[in-house]
């Protein structure tokens, strides 16, 4: 292992572990854990929503579909930025306002039904676990790269994906969203920050985009023309289900119940929106970038030998890596790989403690033991948040990304995008339908999910035995057709059944302000209170 | 020091602000769809699309992947929230005298803008129980 290696992990830990012992709980509350005392603000949730949004698969994962598939891999970036528009128009600020601790608990609520809650709980896991196995897999392949070695007989992927998720999952159980919420803010910022240096760095060194892209329209893979990977209908069919599947998320949205108010969780995903567009704007820039200079860089930098194949990198998903080292030799790939690291475990967080709120609270608060002490629930909390961890490091350490790389573009952002495919089938149309059609029922809401859900499934599964078509785009991205199939039965079923007796009551906290005004006023009168003390 | 009475939604006012809220959403949801499905259509349709050079020898198909399409959701984004906080702010809460209309990227329109300073005295915000504020 070099100096560089060293020094990049020790930063690594050392920022997270310090941010999580300085932000570590006040007290065993579940608002506490979960959601941060709901004081989380703007600025801040929308740096944490920005390092919990981009994982591995947007690091990593997007310059690398670039790199492979030109303007088509640019899709993923689009696909990925878009989500927020429909998050931003129709779920953030009445999301906010209901409130309870994750989108199951939502859904429950809002439906007056414990077997909505359930199956949402049932859904949210798969989610889960499609999302938190590649950001594990991310981790694997960083330590794999810049490490090069494993511990205790095992390989060096596996101590990667074993290393970074065990580390996250201490940090989470004990950190709970206080915790969680300053590590992904500080990670965004380090992520940013190492892909600006890249783009500086390739752009001092004469990458000019311009001149670039057209040069590899002559590729066989048509780079700076739609069309390599994607058909039209692909195209659609891939930004949807990345843009829809974003109000799905769980470790995402939960995120909203920690902002103090309505408005402010609002002006939090406008933030986002501009802060992921220059991210991906620029992880983009990379993967062109990636294509122009790891060729040329073959013969000056013989280590690029047993990386390449004709000037080609085996595992797309080194482009960024490699770039780092390019530029700033050891110390270069130091800094990427430590974003990269960061990128997974930021993410990982986020949705340990998705998976946490889900089973800690929605199972075994609400089912369970509904007269568990707040110290129990947290207890649970910690506990499933360490068995979630286990188990995608399980799964991550039995799916090697070579095994795929020739089907898949990316592994990492492919496997990524069935996690946006459940969640934009399943979650996305329900809960907004909840939010914005009061005559939603419990028993629409069900058929509607699981009819959303398992299309999603049976789609991408098919897609799997199709030969390169249209069609197969269409499955393989089933959002296009799967989530209006779940609005219909939602909407059939619904008028067939009665809506809750509380609608009323519910619509005014809902879409009312009076709760965010109220808020609002509170924090201004402590605001002059500090200020003439 | 105890905070004055706040004025309470009615549900008829609550009615009429998310109806409007709702047409906000729906029509800026479908000029995204729009923009999103003109690329392909683009493509199809003008080859100046994808053969002509822009800015640096970039065809405009490549320019809005990598760059346009963030801008324009970003724009999007603004236009919607500034006018759903518009909405709420005039159609809500009966006095309609909250303040002057405010930039929603603006973090000093937000009092809860800043980091652990602004989140951590808020102490009394956190104490109400969740979805109760």
């Amino acid at each position: 292992m070099s100096t560089a290696a060293v020094i990049t992990l020790l930063a690594v830990f050392v920022v997270v572990l310090g941010v999580s012992l300085i932000t570590r709980p006040r007290n065993s509350s579940t608002v506490d854990f979960y959601l941060a005392g709901q004081r989380v603000g703007v600025v801040t949730n929308s740096w944490a929503i920005c390092g919990d949004y981009l994982s591995a698969a947007s690091f990593l994962g997007v310059a690398a579909a670039v790199y492979v598939s030109g303007l088509d891999g640019a899709w993923y970036a689009v696909g990925f930025a878009a989500g927020f528009v429909p998050v931003l128009l129709f779920v953030a600020a009445p999301l906010r306002r209901f409130g309870e601790f994750s989108l199951a608990d939502f859904l429950g609520r809002r439906l007056e039904s414990d077997r909505v809650r359930l199956t949402s709980v049932g859904v949210v896991q798969v989610v889960i676990l499609c999302y938190l196995v590649p950001q594990s897999v991310g981790g694997g392949i960083t330590w794999e790269l810049l490490v090069g070695h494993g511990i205790l007989g095992l390989s060096p992927y596996a101590t990667g994906v074993l290393i970074s998720t065990a580390v996250i999952a201490v940090v989470v159980a004990f950190g709970g969203m206080r915790g969680t919420t300053w590590n992904q803010a500080v990670q965004f910022l380090l992520l940013f920050a190492a892909l600006l240096w890249l783009a500086v760095m390739v752009t001092a060194d004469g990458f000019r985009y311009g001149d670039e892209v057209p040069v590899h329209t002559e590729d066989p893979v048509m780079f700076g023309e739609p069309g390599a990977r994607y058909g039209h209908l692909g195209q659609v069919a891939l930004v949807i289900t990345l843009a829809m599947g974003t109000a799905g998320l769980p470790h995402v949205m939960n995120r909203y119940f920690t902002s103090p108010t309505g408005r402010a969780a609002r002006t939090t995903t406008l933030w986002v929106l501009m802060l992921i567009g220059a991210f991906y704007a620029l992880a983009v820039m990379m993967g062109t970038a990636a294509r122009d200079v790891i060729p040329r860089s073959v013969a000056d930098h013989p280590w690029l030998e047993e990386l390449t194949v004709d000037g080609v990198l085996r595992v797309p998903e080194h482009a960024l890596p490699v770039l780092g080292r390019i530029y700033g030799e050891e110390a270069g790939l130091g800094l990427v790989a430590a974003a990269a690291l960061i990128a997974a475990m930021s993410t990982v967080a986020g949705l340990l403690l998705a998976s946490a709120a889900t089973w800690g609270h929605d199972v075994y608060e609400r089912h369970i033991n509904p007269g568990a002490t707040q110290k129990q629930a947290v207890r649970a909390g910690r506990l499933t948040t360490l068995i979630a961890a286990g188990l995608a490091a399980a799964l991550a350490v039995l799916l090697r990304p070579e095994t795929f790389t020739p089907a898949m573009p990316s592994l990492v952002a492919t496997m990524v995008t069935w996690a946006f495919a459940v969640a934009g089938s399943a979650l996305t149309p329900v809960v907004v339908l909840s939010i914005w059609w009061h005559r939603t029922t419990a028993a629409g809401a069900l058929t509607g999910m699981l009819a959303g859900g398992g299309a999603a499934v049976a789609m991408f599964v098919t897609a799997g035995f199709l030969e390169p078509s249209s069609l197969r785009d269409l499955l393989a991205a089933p959002t296009l057709v799967a989530a209006p199939l779940a609005v219909l039965v939602t909407v059939l079923v619904s008028r067939r059944t009665s809506a809750p007796e509380s609608i009323r009551e519910v619509w005014v906290r809902m879409h009312g302000t009076a709760a965010d005004r109220q808020a609002e006023r509170l924090a201004r009168m402590m605001v002059r209170r500090k200020g003439k003390s | 020091m105890r905070a004055e009475p706040e004025v309470q939604d009615t549900p008829a006012e609550v009615d009429a602000a998310f109806r409007t809220l709702r047409r906000v959403a729906v029509t800026y949801f479908i000029v995204f769809l729009a923009v999103v499905a003109a690329f392909p259509v683009l493509t199809m349709t003008l080859d100046w699309w994808t053969e002509s050079r822009l800015l640096g020898d970039l065809s405009p198909a490549f320019l809005a992947a990598a760059v346009g399409l963030y801008v324009v959701f970003a724009v999007i984004g603004v236009a919607a929230a500034t006018l759903s906080s518009s909405v709420e702010q005039r159609m809500l809460g009966g006095t309609g005298a909250e303040g002057p209309e405010q930039d929603p990227t603006d973090p000093d329109a937000d009092p809860f803008g800043y980091g652990p300073e602004g989140w951590e005295d808020f102490g009394s915000v956190a104490d109400e129980p969740p979805g109760r504020l």
